[in-house]
């Protein structure tokens, strides 16, 4: 459910904050039944919570009512399912869907940043995508180039840092040249690590991750028989963070399948199947997911007893 | 002076009494949601009753063939509640469900396979009666029990087949390579350590997590994935709902 505060200002001369969101730096809350006659002769009002800051020097943001920052995940992953059916329903072309899917993913950075989670990866593009009419493709492609070279200052000026995942050998080299441009100018990032999934797969990321062992033995890197499950994880793509198992899968659309993403990485992971398609997705459909995700007894495979 | 303290506390006065009357607005418009939701609940309930009772006429009889291949995945915690299980498989049977794989993390179930094959009459292993992963009808249910080492140990051991492979073939350059890793090698491969098997289409999972625990992954790219609930609130409604559900789905595959 969405969180309520409303603040009331110094001077009489304010703006209303809209509910659900919160209100941050500049503004400050009161508690407005307990105290008001004081209120009226000395306007005192409590601290905001805009002052805090989290370790890595970002405000904090207080969270919508129902959820818990302790218990909020370290690594969503977020199949980004729809937004060519919500093109169809409003009668535009699939373009139209893609660029509103964009917005809702800059709306989730946003709240991802602001809220504490470490590491959002989305599924953007994936192998099997490569079989869509080629002006489709063509278009979501350019699409990432023109959002990467838009969103680039930003990102380094709040703090998020960008990893690209997939294989990289069907993508435009211009699109290559700007993905290793972006991920030099964020690696120090550390606020939130947004790792965007272009032509990717979990079966991909298996065999890419065997492929690489197989070269560092055949060096003498290693022995085959130290190959285990840990050397697989580390080869795996998503060894570009600390975090690299997901605590919370949301696909939306109402589709109930994880469709070839993450597949090592997500044996543990709560999976939250949300009916909205993307472009709808917004803050209250994640606070949504995030209320189901803090309320299970998540035990990895094992027992209390 | 005075003009302007009283100026200043009447506007703070009608900002407070603003602010309580959207709040009270918002707390209404939650509560109505509230409302709407609960009855909603209550219909869902109320429906998985029908369906056992066979009040439904839709979910009576329905065609399955779609679903060739229905895994459940157990919680740890909940696994030893056989007869549970036992009752949920002679449920799918009666639904006309013929090939079930049976998941739990720590391998309880393989365990206990024999004692549940002994409950269910003419019901065997799935190996048993397939050579390979192709389905084929039969008469009776065919059950297959994997557990967590089907999972990602299997993968390190197809992989280090493959690692010998590639050591063996003295392969010096990158198409061999890439020869030698790729899916499909690793999809027999898995078959040959004896973890292949079919790739299910529906995939139930009982327990208080909405997760798969570790099912062997590979298997399950493109699997309905559906929570149920814990074990010890299975209701036949629930189950056929799901089931009956599965069939209406047209999946895109990327598409």
């Amino acid at each position: 459910m969405l969180s309520l505060r409303f603040a009331i200002p110094f001077t009489p001369t304010k703006t209303k904050p809209k509910p659900g969101l919160v209100v941050q730096s500049g503004w400050n809350q009161t508690d407005l039944l307990s105290s008001l006659p004081r209120r009226c002769e000395s306007y005192k009002l409590q601290a905001a919570t805009a002052d805090l800051t989290d370790g890595r020097g970002a405000s904090v943001v207080e969270l919508p009512e129902g959820l818990s920052r302790e218990l909020m995940p370290k690594h969503v992953a977020v199949i980004m399912d729809g937004n060519g059916r919500w093109a169809r329903q409003k009668g535009l072309p699939a373009s139209a869907g893609h660029e509103a899917g964009v917005k809702s993913l800059r709306e989730m950075v946003e709240l991802c940043g602001e809220w504490g989670i470490q590491v959002l990866t989305v599924f953007a593009f994936s192998t099997e995508n490569w079989i869509r009419p080629k002006v489709e493709v063509d278009f979501l492609l350019s699409l990432f180039e023109r959002a990467l070279k838009t969103e680039m200052d930003s990102f380094r000026k709040s703090g998020i840092r960008i990893s690209v995942i997939g294989d990289s050998s069907k993508l435009p080299a211009s699109l290559l040249g700007l993905i290793n441009e972006v991920e030099e100018t964020t690696k120090n990032n550390t606020r939130l690590q947004l790792i965007v999934a272009v032509s990717y797969s979990g079966k991909y990321d298996v065999v890419q991750a065997c492929r690489s062992i197989a070269e560092r033995a055949k060096e003498g890197q290693i022995q085959l028989e130290d190959i285990n499950e840990s050397l697989i994880e580390q080869e795996l793509e998503t060894n570009c963070t600390d975090y690299p198992y997901p605590d919370l899968l949301i696909r939306t659309s109402g589709e109930l399948r994880v469709s070839n993403f993450l597949l090592w990485q997500l044996a543990y992971t709560e999976l939250f199947f949300a009916q909205e398609l993307w472009p709808d997705f917004g803050k209250e459909e994640f606070v949504e997911a995030l209320s189901s995700y803090q309320q299970r007894q998540r035990r990895y495979g094992g027992r209390h007893s | 002076m005075d003009f302007n303290k009283e100026s200043q506390v009447s506007c703070s006065w009608y900002a407070q009494i603003e602010n309580c009357l959207l709040q009270l607005l918002w707390h209404l418009i939650h509560v109505t949601i509230d409302l709407w939701y609960f009855p909603l609940g209550i219909a869902d309930v109320l429906e998985s009753y029908l369906i056992s009772w066979g009040l439904l006429g839709r979910y009576k009889s329905f065609n399955v063939t779609k679903l060739r291949y229905l895994a459940i995945v157990v919680d740890s915690e909940e696994v030893f509640q056989t007869s549970k299980i036992i009752k949920l498989l002679q449920w799918l049977e009666a639904v006309g469900i013929k090939h079930v794989c049976l998941y739990d993390n720590e391998g309880v179930l393989k365990k206990s396979k024999n004692f549940i094959l002994e409950k269910l009459d003419g019901t065997i292993l799935f190996w048993d009666a397939h050579e390979n992963d192709v389905l084929s009808d039969r008469q009776h249910m065919t059950l297959e029990f994997v557990s967590f080492s089907d999972g990602k140990e299997a993968v390190v051991k197809a992989a280090n087949v493959l690692f010998m492979k590639y050591s063996k073939s003295g392969a010096t350059d990158q198409n061999q390579k890439d020869e030698i890793f790729t899916e499909s090698q690793m999809s027999n491969t898995l078959k040959t350590v004896g973890s292949g098997g079919p790739k299910p289409d529906l995939l139930l999972v009982y327990g208080p997590a909405r997760c798969h625990l570790g099912f062997p992954a590979w298997r399950i790219p493109y699997t309905e994935i559906v929570h149920m609930g814990p074990l010890k609130s299975m209701n036949y409604g629930s189950l056929v709902k799901a089931i009956y559900k599965f069939t209406m789905v047209q999946p895109n595959y990327g598409k």
